[in-house]
């Protein structure tokens, strides 16, 4: 690993300095093309964001591609109702790897407002690893921003080897996760385990 | 005429694109980390806990009444109300809450906490930069985390915060009079006759 105080110094010399690792997860964060699909009201904001005002282009990810095999990012972004959760969890298998997903609002993270009804899904994490959340109902257009760029520094803090490795680099990775299918009271599975813990938290 | 609307959205934006070079109005991208729209006073995202004073733990208005608690539409608070009392800014004893705690991934910014709440003592705030990757600490935001000074109020929202505060005074008025009042026919009271035996019991 180089220093980085030895790099800054290199590179006033002229002498350019990069690892691979960093190069990778340079390439990977600036071209994070997002699915285009949206599923609420959320997804007027960030239709919002891509337009002139807020400029999502500016960060990469100017093109929202229709078709989930040219995506690289899925923004859940509204209320994941149990009819529409499988095929949210379809198109998901479908986008090529590296993929991420960004719940948007309260709807896509927890059911939100819905929480308490039968029929909305309580959460799009039950089915599919999540890697940003947004609080808001609708996030403003900025938040959404905000999120973009804390999964660049979450793309750009990985490592290629060991444990926290991309999924794609890892021989046992699993891209693909089981499409939950209409039960008779309800989604099933009602969760995928492996993707949804239970929590444990203690204040 | 077939087309006119699209000429016309052309034209407009022709004009933008000539005149961004000429006038820095027609930049319509506000590039945000760098730079912001100024927040609107009315725009509202989570809301927070307002103290008096400096110490927020001390400061706390809130009185653990749960009426927020129980209005909340997508029940997002929890609140646990403490067995003693304790003073609060004005040395009034009262119930504190031991524990407040607001699921922001749920809440959906009705401000109906804020409009049934007696003590002034939550307030909605315009915080949207919260987006994280932990699902559940990270969306789940106790007292401390909420407990904002009454001067922060005053700045986000001036105007309604002006409003407020006058209400505030004239109550505290209002309660000093009586107060008076009542300690001064008490003392006339005392005067006049000789001191009345002992009460015990209720009122």
């Amino acid at each position: 690993m180089v220093d980085e105080g030895l790099k800054i110094e290199l590179g006033k010399q002229g002498v350019f300095v990069t690892t691979i690792e960093e190069l990778y997860n340079w390439g990977r964060k600036s071209s994070i093309w997002p699915m285009q699909f949206g599923l609420a009201c959320c997804a007027i904001e960030m239709i919002a964001t891509t337009m002139a005002r807020y400029d999502l282009a500016r960060f990469g990810a100017e093109v929202f591609r229709p078709s989930p095999r040219q995506a690289d990012m899925m923004i859940i972004s509204g209320t994941v109702t149990k009819k529409m959760a499988p095929q949210v969890v379809r198109l998901y298998n479908q986008m090529a790897e590296p993929k991420y997903v960004i719940a948007m609002g309260a709807c896509a993270i927890s059911g939100g407002p819905f929480k308490q009804g039968y029929n909305v899904l309580k959460g799009i994490d039950r089915y599919i690893p999540v890697d940003v959340h947004i609080p808001g109902c609708p996030p403003r257009p900025e938040a959404l921003l905000q999120a973009f760029m804390t999964l660049q520094k979450k793309i750009e803090a990985q490592h290629l080897t060991g444990a926290g490795r991309p999924r794609h680099l890892d021989a046992e990775g699993q891209g693909e996760f089981p499409v939950p299918v209409q039960g008779e009271h309800d989604l099933e599975p009602t969760s995928n385990k492996g993707v949804w813990p239970l929590p444990v938290i203690i204040r | 005429m077939l087309g006119e609307g699209i000429l016309k959205g052309l034209a407009e934006t022709a004009k933008n694109f000539v005149g961004s070079f000429f006038s820095a109005e027609r930049m319509t991208t506000v590039e945000y980390p760098e730079e912001r729209i100024a927040p609107i006073e009315a725009a509202r995202v989570f809301p927070f806990l307002v103290y008096d004073g400096i110490e927020w733990d001390a400061g706390l208005r809130c009185v653990a009444c749960q009426i927020c608690e129980k209005e909340c539409p997508p029940k997002c608070i929890f609140i646990e109300k403490s067995k003693d009392k304790k003073p609060d800014a004005v040395g009034k004893p009262q119930f504190y809450p031991t524990r407040f705690d607001i699921d922001i991934s749920v809440c959906m910014s009705c401000q109906i906490c804020v409009e049934v709440c007696p003590f002034e003592a939550i307030k909605m705030d315009n915080v949207f930069e919260l987006s994280t990757d932990d699902r559940f600490d990270g969306l789940l935001l106790d007292r401390k985390q909420l407990a904002k000074p009454n001067a922060y109020y005053h700045q986000i929202h001036p105007t309604e915060a002006a409003v407020v505060e006058a209400r505030l005074a004239a109550d505290r008025a209002k309660s000093d009079a009586k107060q008076t009042a009542a300690a001064i026919a008490s003392a006339i009271k005392g005067a006049e006759r000789p001191l009345p035996p002992p009460t015990t019991g209720g009122d």
